[in-house]
């Protein structure tokens, strides 16, 4: 079998011709859509004419609610309903209203709605559609809401992964379509559409107002404010982009003082505690005012991480006190709160040093995240659509018009397919026993008569609906769950991302959009599982959960499914009828249940099948990969299914990386239970059918491994990290029983980091696969200069060299250690080897580094430095020797005199190196 | 529809396995295999001190009878007594600490240091007091880079006969280059220097040399990867990852030229081959799932016979399914092919380290953490050891102009040995992509038109309809009897059909 077959290439050809011919009939005739009405499952399934035409016509028959105006005793019944229009006035801008009931394909390509005031003069049809928008702009007016800067950026993140782009598209950053693809449903111009509130009110729940469930929901509450600020962003004239206010204080603060008596130095309007409002380094205070918006009656959960002090009051009271000069702490407070409007003040100081301020809120169903977003500037969060853009003027209702307009929704044929208010059918058409599809100026013809609905139909459409209509339709009593499946799927399209006995998944054009946070999951961890034989896999009861709720139990994959409500119930007792799992042998347990469940736990722990390796438990995560979680598994599998699928993995998930626990049928663990497969699988599914209530298996829990040293030194080479944004790809660390240690850089090629108490955690790196990099387990971390400690300076003011130290000639020859595995380092430079020792060493109070280093060479040459320190603010010490180098004392012993200098904005001490024939030494403390 | 496609092809693939499977059993009466691996190939476990975690990073042979194992979290202990009948005698002592992530080792008898490769370089350590314990490390060459990324490994290989030592670097996050020679393969000669010479690795698992002394590795099911499998390094070639074609700039690596094409995604690898010259084809691809999924460490058998009679093939580690398999070799049109074989399974957990103690048994090092692997055991020493008794198995699977030709380690019973019915052959490959893995595309299903038996019973040869060029062929041989009437011990072989010899 070929790879690339040849239909799907000819298929996207024809697809493309017909977007090209249909483009060029757009040019002459603006208001035809290019490709008519977009049904996904008609655009790929049907477009190329190879499929059944009269299957295709049946298709666009319900998914353009013919049946609502051609009604048959049999279909009437699941017709899909367009939108309901109750309340449209408070959804919908007025202008895009009167824009799209004028010319619904010109506004909207690609729309489902017919136009219906084709067949009109030019002032009749103007007459209609401002009639018809009075009418419904009666209803109410759009809110706004102001815009959430960071919700734009999440919104955007939030599009391209969760599974919005499968339906309608990629996006660009501005939230403007992008690419649309044959299968894409158009969505029109958002901006003039939709306000913030209306556009995030419909995201949370489509359903709602879209009863026909061809638009699933996919997002939470704050899920869909971002979104919504994503796809409208710059759409919000007039609106402040700011949601508090703030007042700025100078001062030498060593808490947050009482404003009150305080003279702000500035005062204005500003985003989520952003303090970089204050003007100065060090030494202010700033206090934030705004409202809290609380949308439930709840205990919640406040914290402010700050540095220095900050305190977080709710209506006057104190609810976090984080008070005084400290390092970034974090203090939490709680607090019950009702529903509505709270008055909030954090006030904040920082006396010097690292500056940072971090406000959070947690319950009422909210997870814990960032303050900011709930707070307003005023009491009123949302305000009708502002003025300062014609279309979003305020809008005033004409009850002559509204009148006339109510009356033209019964007459013209809106209330046909809209429910509004009580609008009854008014709009007389044949019945579908009747349609003949060859009438001329009905709705298939190229010129639907006046009164008709134009629909912008594309050749195949037309022949397709015309097929179909050429013989009876059948009788929904007399199909198949195998062809409901297949119906259900292309009309519901979850053939954009699911694959069904070779039909669906995603296309090549929408592939790559579909994401993992873990590639080398491959497929498996980016594409939507296949349907086939889903209805043996899955438990009834979690399918239909599934369907109705959506679910996102694959934590892996950036798409989710989204919830159908009650619209996909058919197709969930369908895949039950036809999905018949194979049948697992009665396994009758080899132990007490309470002696299965322990083998069992086992089992599935690390130091057996190992499942807990690539799954998570009860949330606790895995190892490297993050399947699917163990704990509910039990919930979402059949028991027959999960009994095939451990013995043979890759015939049911063909080209999963689940490895076969089970070759050839038998077990590895023979010395478990019977040592019989069949009842290890059963044990593993009585064990985890406890669910999160069993207990997890051993090994999860990943315990610290301190490394200590006791009688020598210990060495820990790895990736350790050093202090802000400084890591060590090539660190050496070096641990010392004296409780001081440091990082020698490899890169660097010299001393990078010291500190004190403990020397480092391995957990990180010997518990799983070894991410990331691992910061010291002690304190007192201090920094050394990046870059090369020795080097060559033609006069005194040459700046020290930036360069890396292999592009200088540096090479790192390795080190020797003494009995006790204390290292002495070696390189060369300039034809110089250099010995460098650095060790711990007892002293009053806290132990110190003793860098010892020796230098030798062939050809001692003049003008070699070497730089001990670099600093704010350097300056010998009354104790000959010593120097102050910010908080630490710096002592030096060395043949030249040290040389304190400027350099840039800091300073730094260089030692000139002073050979005594062929060698020179050096001694360095590090005393702190 | 590409994803369609190829889910199909493999839902036939097990449909039509599992026929085979149920043929086999409907013939009732036939002996069953009468033993197992563990009569021929006895597993031992070495006792790791108690406290210890010795997760395999490397093995190498000391003078002696001793064993370095260096480990992932960076330490090398010497084993001594490792090659007595009881296990229990093994002494184990720790010779050096705090390196980092051990995937090397080699000792050079003329020098007596010992040359580690870890993350970021080599370095050679030695014992220059006599204490037991490693107080010199001197660094041979830092030629390349890393950057944190703990994908960023770097496997070693032992000393090749002019005295290098090859290494093969895995790409950052196993996706991209962003140190460095990431994503290449290259030589520390005997002085020292790094020499880059091959590009197009991503995520190598082990490198070993084959009975001519070529230097081979093991790398993963990923991207341009749609399975494991065994690549032959040469300087200048490619072995299909395009991600490090940067480095082809950088000094060490200027002497090769300019890069190579980059390769058309969604291709074949033989179509690419054709079209890329420095493209060396995958000498061995081990089918996702059936021979393991983690290919790592690789030895040659050249222990004249004290293994068993399979001299001078390759046994290759697999570190998810923890088993060593068989791999034979041989040179079509100028480069490597040959088929895989599945060996040995049981082993306490994922294989990575593998090697040969002079005594002709073979030493493996277990590691399951961060990758989960059979066997239920984190870490684990294991040595396996040939009974002297032989198996009954296909000893080679050969190319032929038109089929193929196996050879058996007995004597085969020419009734079942000739019969069409005995055997059962497939064909499929895989996708070359640059997206992560690939299923099981372009299967056939091949008849066989003619058996001939050699007169010796030992061979037999079969010719088939068609053969597929850059196909995995699979070829069962369920029916097949030895002389004694003992089914096969493994009665399948997968030979990567690259090139289909040339009639003579």
């Amino acid at each position: 079998m070929q790879f690339l077959p040849g239909s799907l290439v000819l298929a996207s050809i024809i697809a493309t011709s017909t977007i090209l011919a249909g483009a060029s009939a757009a040019t002459a005739q603006p208001t035809k859509a290019a490709s008519g009405p977009v049904v996904p499952g008609f655009a790929r399934f049907h477009a190329d004419g190879k499929a059944d035409l009269a299957t295709g016509g049946r298709l666009l028959f319900g998914e353009l609610h013919c049946a609502r105006c051609h009604t048959d005793a049999t279909s009437a019944k699941d017709i899909k309903s367009a939108p309901i229009l109750d309340g449209i006035g408070s959804r919908v801008k007025h202008g895009y209203l009167e824009k799209f009931i004028t010319d619904p394909h010109g506004a909207k390509s690609g729309t489902k709605m017919p136009n219906l005031l084709a067949g009109l003069d030019d002032a009749e049809r103007k007459a209609t559609a401002t009639a018809l928008t009075h009418f419904l702009a009666s209803t109410g007016t759009p809110s706004q809401a102001r815009p959430d800067r960071k919700g734009i950026a999440e919104g955007r993140d939030l599009y391209s992964k969760v599974g919005c782009v499968a339906c309608h598209g990629t996006r660009d950053t501005k939230g403007d379509a992008d690419k649309l693809f044959p299968t894409n449903v158009p969505l029109g111009d958002l901006k003039e559409k939709y306000s913030l509130v209306s556009l995030r009110s419909f995201l949370e729940n489509p359903h709602d107002t879209r009863p026909s469930g061809r638009m699933p929901g996919l997002l939470t509450i704050k899920e869909s404010n971002d979104v919504a600020n994503y796809l409208l962003q710059g759409s919000v004239p007039g609106l402040s982009a700011t949601n508090m206010k703030y007042s700025y204080y100078e001062g030498a603060f060593k808490n947050v003082p009482d404003f009150a008596k305080l003279k702000p130095v500035s005062m204005g309007e500003t985003t989520d505690f952003d303090i970089s409002v204050a003007k100065r380094g060090s030494d202010w205070a700033i206090k934030f005012d705004g409202y809290l918006k609380i949308e439930k009656d709840g205990k919640y959960t406040f914290s402010t991480t700050s540095d220095d002090g900050s305190i977080l009051s709710i209506d006057g009271k104190v609810v976090v006190n984080n008070d005084g000069v400290h390092p970034p702490a974090t203090k939490n407070g709680g607090v019950k709160l009702t529903k509505g409007m709270h008055k909030l003040t954090v006030g904040f100081f920082n006396g010097g040093g690292g500056v940072e301020l971090k406000a959070e809120i947690e319950g009422g169903g909210l997870a814990k995240q960032n303050l900011g977003p709930f707070v307003y500037v005023t009491e009123k969060t949302e305000v009708p659509v502002a003025t300062g853009d014609k279309k979003d003027a305020p809008f005033t209702v004409d009850a002559a018009l509204a009148a006339k307009g109510k009356t033209l929704f019964g007459t013209i044929g809106c209330a046909n397919c809209h429910q509004m208010g009580k609008e009854k059918m008014q709009l007389e058409t044949l019945a579908l026993d009747q349609l003949k599809g060859d009438g001329d100026g009905g709705c298939l013809s190229a010129k639907p008569k006046k009164g008709v609905p134009s629909f912008g139909f594309a050749a195949n459409q037309v022949a397709a609906l015309k097929a179909a209509l050429a013989k009876p339709f059948p009788n929904p009593k007399d199909e198949t769950p195998a062809s409901l499946v297949k119906q259900r799927m292309t009309a519901l399209n979850c053939y954009a991302c699911h694959e069904r006995d070779k039909v669906g998944g995603p296309e090549d054009d929408l592939n790559k959009f579909f994401l993992t946070v873990q590639p080398e999951m491959g497929d498996e961890g980016r594409l939507p599982p296949s349907l086939n034989g889903v209805g043996a896999k899955l438990n009834h009861a979690y399918l239909k959960k599934v369907v109705e709720q959506g679910s996102h139990d694959r934590p892996y994959m950036h798409t989710r499914m989204p919830k159908f409500a009650n619209h996909a119930q058919s197709l969930v007792e369908a895949y039950m009828a036809i999905d018949t799992p194979e049948k697992a042998p009665k396994v009758a347990l080899s132990e007490t249940i309470t002696k299965t469940k322990f083998a069992a736990r086992h089992m599935v722990g690390p130091t057996a099948f190992g499942c807990t390796k690539c799954h998570t438990f009860a949330g606790q995560k895995a190892e490297g990969v993050q399947g699917i979680d163990l704990a509910i598994l039990t919930q979402r599998l059949q028991h027959d299914w999960f009994y095939n699928y451990m013995l043979n993995p890759t015939k049911y998930r063909p080209g999963t990386r689940m490895p076969a626990s089970f070759p050839d049928g038998k077990t590895l663990l023979t010395k478990v239970l019977d040592g019989k497969a069949d009842t290890q699988i059963e044990a593993i599914w009585v064990y985890l059918a406890d669910g999160k209530a069993a207990t997890p298996p051993t090994g999860l829990d990943k315990k610290s491994i301190p490394l200590v040293p006791v009688a020598e030194a210990i060495i820990y080479r790895n990736f350790i990290k050093g202090v802000g944004n400084v890591n060590y790809s090539r660190a050496i660390g070096v641990g010392f029983p004296e409780r001081a240690h440091y990082v020698f850089d490899a890169n660097d090629i010299t001393l990078a980091m010291i500190w004190q108490g403990a020397f480092m955690d391995a957990k990180r790196h010997w518990t799983d696969r070894g991410v990331g990099f691992e910061p010291p387990l002690g304190e007192n971390i201090v920094q050394l200069p990046t870059g090369v400690s020795f080097y060559v300076l033609g006069s005194n003011d040459e700046a020290w060299t930036a360069k890396p130290a292999k592009d200088i000639g540096y090479k790192f020859l390795g080190y020797r250690l003494t009995d006790d595995s204390r290292p002495t380092f070696n390189y060369s430079f300039n034809g110089i080897k250099i010995e460098d020792t650095p060790n711990a060493v007892e002293s009053k109070g806290s132990p110190t580094i003793v860098r010892t280093f020796t230098l030798s060479t062939e050809n001692p040459i003049d003008k070699l430095y070497y730089r001990a320190a670099v600093g704010n603010k350097i300056e010998a010490d009354a104790k000959a020797g010593w120097y102050r180098v910010n908080d630490m004392r710096i002592r030096i012993e060395a043949e030249g005199q040290p040389i304190i200098r400027q350099s840039g904005k800091g300073m730094e001490l260089l030692v000139p190196i002073r050979f005594k024939g062929n060698t020179a030494k050096l001694v360095q403390e590090y005393a702190w | 529809m590409r994803y369609l496609l190829s889910l199909a092809v493999i839902v036939a693939a097990f449909l039509m396995s599992g026929s085979s499977a149920d043929a086999q059993k409907k013939k009732a009466g036939e002996p069953k295999p009468t033993e197992s691996e563990d009569t021929y190939y006895k597993l031992q476990t070495l006792p790791i001190p108690e406290g210890e975690v010795l997760e395999g990073g490397a093995l190498e042979m000391l003078p002696d009878g001793k064993i370095a194992f260096g480990t992932r979290r960076g330490e090398i202990w010497i084993v001594e007594n490792g090659l007595t009948d009881d296990p229990k005698n093994a002494k184990f002592t720790r010779f050096a600490h705090g390196m980092h992530e051990i995937l090397g080792l080699a000792y050079n008898p003329k020098d007596g240091w010992l040359y580690v490769t870890q993350r970021c370089d080599v370095t050679r350590i030695k014992d220059s007091k006599g204490k037991g314990r490693a107080d010199i490390f001197e660094v041979v060459t830092d030629g390349w880079e890393v950057n944190g990324d703990y994908h960023e490994y770097a496997f070693g290989s032992r000393f090749d006969k002019q005295g290098n030592i090859w290494i093969t670097l895995c790409l950052t996050g196993s996706f991209n280059s962003n140190s460095k020679y990431r994503g290449w393969a290259g030589k520390v000669t005997p002085d020292g220097k790094w020499v880059p010479t091959t590009s197009g690795v991503r995520s190598p698992g082990g490198v070993g040399f084959n009975a001519d002394d070529e230097v081979f590795y093991t790398d993963n099911q990923g991207p341009w990867n749609g399975t494991c499998g065994l690549k032959h390094l040469t300087v200048g070639g490619f072995v299909g990852h395009p991600g490090g074609f940067k480095w082809y700039d950088a000094p060490e690596a200027k002497y090769l030229g300019a890069a190579p094409l980059v390769p058309k995604t969604k291709s074949r690898i033989m179509t690419e081959a054709k079209r890329i010259p420095q493209f060396t084809p995958t000498a061995i691809l081990f089918p996702y799932g059936k021979m393991g999924q983690s290919a790592a460490g690789i030895e040659c058998d050249l222990s004249a016979g004290k293994f068993g009679p399979f001299e001078k093939q390759l046994f290759v580690g697999d570190q998810t399914h923890s088993t060593i398999m068989r791999v034979s070799l041989e040179k079509v049109n100028g480069r490597y092919q040959g088929a895989c074989y599945p060996f040995r399974q049981g082993f306490s957990c994922g294989i990575v380290p593998a090697r040969f103690a002079p005594d002709g048994s073979l030493f493996v090092g277990g590691t399951s953490r961060g990758w989960g692997s059979r066997g239920g055991k984190p870490f684990a020493l294991e040595r396996l050891v040939w009974t002297g008794k032989v198996p009954f198995e296909i000893h080679e699977m050969k190319a032929e102009p038109d089929g193929f030709t196996l050879t058996f380690t007995k004597p085969v019973d020419p009734k079942t040995a000739g019969d069409v019915a005995s055997y059962k052959v497939e064909t499929y490959t895989y996708i070359y992509q640059a997206d992560y893995g690939s299923p099981e595309v372009d299967r056939t299903m091949p008849s066989i038109d003619k058996i001939t038996v050699a007169p010796d019973n030992k061979s037999v040869r079969i010719q088939l309809s068609k053969l597929e060029e850059g196909h995995i062929h699979q070829l069962a041989a369920p029916g097949v009897r030895s002389e004694e009437g003992s089914q096969l011990l493994h009665n399948i072989a997968y030979y990567t059909l690259n090139y289909i010899p040339e009639r003579k």
